[in-house]
C-alpha cells in the first residue's frame, strides 16, 4: 500500500527533477529547450533565474509543476502504435513521424493561440 | 553584405564551420556569411576534408510536396516556425537549431533524415518568398508544408490519407527484389 505521505514525497521529487532538468536544458540551449519543454519566453527566463533555494521551495508542494502536454487523443493513439508495423518499405515508421509533426505543430500552445 | 569587423568575421567563420559540419552546400555559406568565396572554399576543405559538391542547388518546390519528403519537411518547418516565433534569434540560427532538432528526432525513431540542411535552408527561403506555407490538416490538425495559394478548404495531409504508392521508392523496390 502506498501511503499518502509516500505519494507526496514522490510528487515533490518529480517537481524537483522536472525543475532542475528544465533549468539545465534552458541554460544549455535556451531556444531548443523552449521548444522541447513547450514554454514561452517569460516562464523560460524565470526558470533560468531560479536559485536552488527557490527550486526547493517551489518543488515542495502537493501539486505537480508539470502536466501532460498533448490533450489530443490522435497524438496518443499514434504514439501507442509506434512499435506496430505500418512501416513503409523504406523502414519508415509513418506513425512516429506523424506523431512528431502533430507534437511539433502544437509544441507551444500559447504560441499558436497568440499567432 | 554584413559587417566587416574582426568580431563579425570570427562569428561568420564559426557559423560557416557549423553549417559545413551539418553538410551545407557552398551556396548556403555564401549567402549566410560575408566571407569571400576563396576563404569559404578553403574552410570547406579544412572542415569537411573534401571539395564541396558542384552544381546548382535544387530550385523547385515540388520535392517538398512529394509524400515522404513532405513528412520530413513538415517536421522541420514546424520546429523552425516554433523557434522563430518563440524567441528573437537570427533566421540562420533558427534554421540550424531546428535542423538539429529534426535530425535528433529522426534518430530517436530510427529513420534516416532525408531532408538535408541545404534543402531545409531552401525551404525556409521558399517560405520567406511566400511560395510555400504550413497548412493545417482538417483531420489531424497537424501543420503540413503546402503551396501557398492552394485552393483547398478541406486539406487532408498525406499521412491521414496516404496515396496508394506511398513510400514505394526505387530503393525500397530494390531491397524487396533481393
Amino acid at each position: 500500500m502506498i501511503t499518502n505521505e509516500q505519494l507526496m514525497t514522490e510528487v515533490r521529487e518529480a517537481n524537483m527533477s522536472y525543475l532542475m532538468l528544465a533549468q539545465h536544458m534552458l541554460r544549455d540551449d535556451r531556444e531548443q529547450a523552449m521548444y522541447r519543454l513547450g514554454l514561452h519566453e517569460e516562464v523560460a527566463d524565470m526558470i533560468t533565474m531560479l536559485t536552488p533555494g527557490q527550486i526547493l521551495k517551489i518543488a515542495n508542494s502537493n501539486m505537480l509543476m508539470c502536466r501532460f502536454r498533448f490533450d489530443d487523443d490522435v497524438v496518443w493513439s499514434l504514439l501507442l502504435s509506434h512499435g506496430q508495423t505500418q512501416k513503409t518499405n523504406d523502414g519508415i515508421n509513418a506513425h512516429a513521424i506523424h506523431a512528431g509533426i502533430l507534437m511539433a505543430s502544437h509544441a507551444c500552445q500559447a504560441n499558436s493561440i497568440a499567432a | 553584405m554584413k559587417n566587416k569587423t574582426v568580431v563579425g568575421e570570427s562569428r561568420d567563420i564559426a557559423l560557416a564551420i557549423n553549417l559545413i559540419k551539418l553538410g551545407a552546400r557552398l551556396q548556403v555559406l555564401e549567402s549566410e556569411t560575408s566571407l569571400s568565396y576563396e576563404r569559404l572554399l578553403k574552410l570547406y576543405k579544412e572542415v569537411a576534408g573534401k571539395s564541396p559538391s558542384k552544381g546548382m542547388l535544387p530550385f523547385s518546390t515540388d520535392w517538398f510536396m512529394t509524400w515522404q519528403p513532405n513528412m520530413h519537411s513538415s517536421l522541420f518547418l514546424n520546429a523552425y516556425e516554433n523557434l522563430n516565433k518563440s524567441s528573437d534569434i537570427d533566421e540562420i540560427d533558427a534554421i540550424i537549431k531546428a535542423y538539429e532538432l529534426y535530425v535528433e528526432q529522426m534518430q530517436a525513431i530510427g529513420t534516416e533524415p532525408i531532408l538535408s540542411i541545404t534543402r531545409a535552408w531552401r525551404l525556409v527561403k521558399f517560405v520567406d518568398a511566400g511560395m510555400v506555407t504550413l497548412t493545417g490538416c482538417t483531420k489531424c490538425r497537424g501543420h503540413f508544408v503546402n503551396h501557398t495559394f492552394e485552393i483547398d478548404d478541406e486539406y487532408v495531409c498525406g499521412l491521414c490519407n496516404p496515396p496508394p504508392r506511398a513510400g514505394k521508392t526505387t530503393r525500397s523496390r530494390e531491397a524487396e527484389e533481393i
